[in-house]
């Protein structure tokens, strides 16, 4: 039908040809039959003509019968929507930018969305792909590394298997057409060319690549033999890792580089969109699960290896259902297979519910942590960037009835001349949805700018977050699929309107003419709409501003000024156990020679943000309620550490370079863990057992914020790590500067280097910069809400000036005669601003209770506010009013300077 | 139409698909028709027919093909179709029964 429809519109010079030759065949027919009855021949003609009708008209319904009209019209519509266009450059870019920032901001956090929770895998038949998850009822007695869920007593879940189930259920499985795995190396010290850096590694299984479709685009991914005991130990890198490392050069390929101090050759790369399985995550370099010996010994202990282990479980396994196998189906088979490695080898099998069962689920948008993290915020974000997309509306709109104001007499002329209304609304809302587009396509590219701003924004160098926002398909239909809905919304009451007219007193009028109050009071009521609309977003700008406030001025219970944070790892370049601590020690020595450093100490985690240990304490003497079991927050931290944080020691003394592993076992504790657990007694040189050690304290610090700025502090245990150097990994150096931190770097660098130059130091930012990353969340909804806020209150003061100036310019006759008879300048002037404040007024009114309502749906990304929060409210308010004022303030201003007499004379 | 006789809306349809079931024939050929078979009672209007046959060829009930018409002059025949030969059936039925449902209230009445 369409096809036919679009044939004849093609075809349409031709079909046109033959309607002519048609109706002219029956004119001269008819002719004959005239003549034949005996009339002249010019006689005959005029009467066929007249028995005819018109001939257009017939042609027209002609066409219309063939359904070729309506694309017809539609092209005339554009034509002359176009021309309209033109015609008015200032209100065309007034609307096209308004809409432009109101779709290019929804486009925007749409294709984070999209990234993020919508789209699919950049491997082959994503849909296929499945996750391997186990679940038992009580957590087995294994190691597990990977996530986990669910709440004892509850069943738990995990993502990881041990190496050697994975192996046999890949080998004995008839389920899967395939199965892999892997395991995040996280920081790897990846060595090029003698220098040293770090990079974000991942163990993958020989056919990951080939089970998820993955092609090289430079050299070769992993075969099977690459991960036979023996193989020449080789690597594939990512195209960012190639782009960043290597400049893209082909020859890279077949490099010989050191991972984690071994080597490795470089055999191929990965395409640019492939980042693995975790969206927002982008792995640098995967090595084959094989070398895990090689590459992170440090993981299977003594033994080195996680190989042969089945207590440890650390492989995230993914797969493929071979055809006709339902999940249900596979998952049953696999759990067999499970239940067996876990019997394998145990002399007394593990109780039944430890025995862990598979459950698949679908995997092909991959990984979900990042859309657990980000998934509200974007929803809510959404939420917002909608409301300004309305404001938008609700002004063009108002530009609309303005302009269908000056176009009366267009109107009116169309319509004595036949054109019937229905045709006049078409063609109205073909130009707002011509200005929609245009909108639109500027709204799409503001919005690949915007995504690729909102990456950095929701990137903290702690997770760098790498997303493919580029446009897609489903990007696309969202921004046409908007720009549409966009333009009905706002083109179809003001179309509505202006046809809605008397013709005959338009047309005798002579320039405007004829009352038009209720178009007023639409234009009336979309002000007061976007007046209320941004109050909404103002407020929710302003909790979030006033929360990271809040969030900000906590206090930590340390110097969070000038002072410098980054991560070591000895490990990674082969220094172990007393060799670690030995390295720390001359690191810290060789930083605190250096000019400008006040001092330097490390900690197993940095504070605030970057990772915490908690564990079971056993006080003698500590009388347990039924049921308390005793914990402690622990932090392992260097000589000076108390010094260097700015905590101060409130009792005793804190820890120096003495505690090492031959010295009595010390800790410091905070005041937190003295009251709770020593009440009412100096607990110095009292003693606990932790970890099976007998622990003497020699100090008690004040209060200092761990790992979480909005938890209460923390019971807290600060140990010496230089008594637990067994298995010493990464450690985050604190420097405390006399200045600005980030000048320190260099020196820093150069200090270390001068101890090892393989060292790769990492993730280098302040304590300040820390902290934001810790709260990247709330900076991201008070700077992004703000901007919008900004946008939305810019959009509704352009709406109101509008109104209030077209207001003005209508009224002039009026204000002139009030004038004539007497009134002041000044009364104009209130009178218009009556009318501003009444339409702020109603605005308000309506925002506030809606307002109020949509606080409780932010409530879990607010810190320390009510959901009523005065201060919050009232700044919204003041804002709103101060703009509102100025806009309505410049026409009141131009109505009292109206001239009476120039105004009468006018009338 | 003969103004006093308004045909109802739908019957030009028919009138058309019935004269084409006979012969293919170009529209004059069908206006001379029916005015012949209704006995001068029905006139159909050019600018009424053109559009009919348009729509119905749109819809597929009949086909057009350009062939000679007396003394070599290319005309524009219509043809019914198989499907236009159905709805002739579907049509004629309707016309029959609605005919007689109003001779019937117009004859009792």
């Amino acid at each position: 039908m369409i096809w036919r429809k679009l044939r004849s519109l093609f075809r349409k010079d031709r079909a046109d040809r033959e309607l002519d030759a048609e109706l002219r065949f029956h004119l001269e027919k008819q002719i004959e039959t005239n003549i034949a009855a005996g009339m002249p021949p010019a006689e005959a003609r005029t009467a066929a003509l007249r028995i005819f009708g018109g001939v257009e008209h017939v042609k027209e319904e002609c066409r219309e019968a063939r359904g070729v009209a309506l694309v017809e019209t539609l092209m005339q519509d554009v034509r002359y929507g176009l021309r309209m266009m033109r015609r008015s450059p200032g209100f065309t870019a007034v609307a096209v930018v308004s809409l432009a920032l109101g779709i290019g901001a929804n486009t925007a956090i749409f294709s984070l969305i999209n990234a993020v929770m919508l789209k699919m895998l950049p491997v082959k038949n994503p849909e296929q792909l499945v996750v391997m998850n186990w679940t038992a009822r009580q957590w087995p007695d294994i190691g597990h590394d990977g996530s986990t869920w669910g709440k004892p007593p509850g069943p738990v879940s995990g993502s990881s298997l041990s190496y050697p189930a994975f192996q046999q259920l890949r080998t004995q499985n008839r389920v899967l057409s395939d199965l892999f795995g892997f395991a995040d190396l996280e920081q790897t010290n990846v060595n090029v060319g003698g220098h040293a850096e770090i990079a974000n590694g991942q163990l993958v299984s020989d056919n990951y690549f080939s089970g998820l479709g993955v092609q090289a685009i430079a050299g070769r991914t992993f075969t099977e033999t690459d991960d036979l005991p023996g193989a020449e130990p080789v690597a594939v890198i990512s195209f960012r890792y190639w782009d960043r490392r290597f400049g893209m050069d082909p020859a890279a390929v077949g490099k010989a580089i050191a991972v984690n101090g071994m080597p490795f050759v470089i055999a191929g790369v990965t395409p640019r969109e492939f980042f693995g399985l975790s969206p927002g995550d982008y792995p640098d370099i995967w090595v084959p699960i094989s070398m895990q010996p090689r590459v992170a010994p440090q993981w299977g202990g003594k033994e080195k290896s996680l190989l042969l282990n089945p207590g440890e479980w650390w492989v995230e396994p993914w797969c493929r259902l071979k055809p006709g196998v339902s999940r249900q189906q596979a998952s049953a088979a696999l759990s067999v297979i499970l239940r067996q490695t876990m019997m394998a080898g145990l002399s007394s099998p593990p109780p039944p519910e430890k025995i862990a069962w598979v459950e698949l689920r679908l995997g092909g948008k991959g990984l979900d942590s990042l859309r657990s993290d980000f998934s509200q915020p974007l929803l809510i974000l959404m939420w917002v960037v909608g409301l300004v997309l309305l404001i938008a509306c609700a002004n063009v709109a108002n530009l609309q009835l303005a302009r269908s104001t000056a176009r009366r007499k267009e109107t009116a002329v169309r319509m004595a001349l036949g054109a019937g209304r229905l045709r006049l609304i078409r063609q109205l809302l073909t130009e707002s949805i011509l200005l929609a587009t245009l909108g639109g396509a500027l709204g799409l590219a503001l919005a690949f700018r915007g995504g690729e701003l909102l990456l950095l924004l929701v990137s903290s160098s702690e997770r760098p977050v790498a997303l493919d926002v580029r446009p897609d398909a489903h990007i696309l239909v969202f921004c046409t699929a908007l720009s549409l809905v966009t333009g009905i919304l706002f083109g179809l009451a003001p179309a509505v309107r202006a046809t809605r007219l008397d013709v005959s007193p338009v047309l005798k009028a002579g320039t405007g003419g004829g009352s038009d109050r209720p178009r007023w009071l639409l234009g009336k009521a979309l002000v007061a709409a976007q007046v209320g609309m941004s109050l909404l977003l103002l407020i929710g700008a302003s909790m979030f501003v006033r929360s990271l406030q809040k969030l900000n001025s906590i206090d930590v219970g340390f110097n969070r000024e000038n002072l410098l944070l980054f991560g070591v790892d000895g490990s990674l370049s082969g220094y172990k156990d007393e060799r670690a601590g030995n390295l720390y020690q001359r690191i810290q020595e060789g930083i605190q020679a250096l000019p400008g450093i006040r001092s330097v100490s490390l900690s197993r985690h940095g504070l605030i943000g970057d990772g915490s240990s908690q564990s079971g304490i056993d006080i003698p003497g500590y009388e347990k309620r039924p049921g308390e079991v005793l914990l402690a927050w622990s932090n392992s931290v260097g000589p000076g550490f108390f010094e260097t944080m700015g905590i101060p020691i409130v009792l005793g003394r804190g820890l120096t370079i003495r505690d090492n592993e031959t010295a009595p076992k010390v800790a410091v504790i905070n005041e937190v863990l003295a009251r709770r657990y020593f009440p009412n007694q100096s607990p110095i040189g009292k003693r606990f057992i932790w970890h099976e050690k007998d622990v003497e304290v020699v100090g008690v610090a004040a209060n200092a914020k761990y790992y979480d700025l909005r938890q209460e502090n923390p019971p807290t245990i600060y140990e010496p790590y230089l008594q637990y150097v067994e298995g010493l990994g990464r450690m985050v150096f604190a420097v405390r500067t006399a200045s600005d931190p980030s000048l320190a770097i260099r020196d820093v660098r150069a200090a270390i280097a001068a101890v090892d130059r393989n060292l790769p130091l990492y993730n280098v930012r302040t304590e300040v910069q820390q902290i934001d990353s810790a709260l990247i969340q709330e900076h991201l909804f008070a700077e992004l809400t703000s901007c919008f806020g900004a946008l939305a209150l810019l959009l509704a003061s352009i709406g109101l000036y509008g109104v209030m100036s077209y207001t003005v310019a209508r009224r002039t006759g009026e204000i002139g005669i009030r004038m004539a008879l007497g009134a002041a300048k000044g009364d104009i002037a209130r009178m218009v601003l009556r009318e501003v404040l009444a339409l702020v007024a109603i605005g308000l009114g309506v925002g506030l209770p809606a307002a109020l309502m949509c606080t409780r749906l932010i409530r879990n990304q607010l810190y320390g506010l009510s959901l009523s929060d005065p201060v919050s409210i009232a700044a919204a308010i003041g804002a709103l009013a101060a703009v509102a004022g100025l806009a309505g303030y410049l026409p009141a201003r131009r109505a009292s300077r109206i001239d009476p007499m120039a105004a009468l004379r006018q009338e | 139409m003969n103004p006093k006789a308004d045909l109802l809306q739908g019957t030009l349809d028919l009138l058309i698909l019935k004269t084409l079931a006979l012969e293919p024939m170009h529209g004059w050929g069908i206006s001379q028709r029916i005015q012949q078979m209704s006995q001068d009672v029905l006139q159909v209007q050019q600018g009424s027919l053109y559009p009919a046959l348009h729509r119905l060829e749109q819809r597929g009930w009949i086909d057009a093909e350009w062939g000679d018409s007396d003394n070599n002059r290319k005309a524009k025949f219509y043809r019914l179709t198989r499907a236009g030969r159905k709805q002739l059936d579907v049509e004629t039925s309707n016309w029959v029964r609605l005919s007689a449902a109003v001779r019937q209230i117009v004859e009792t009445a």
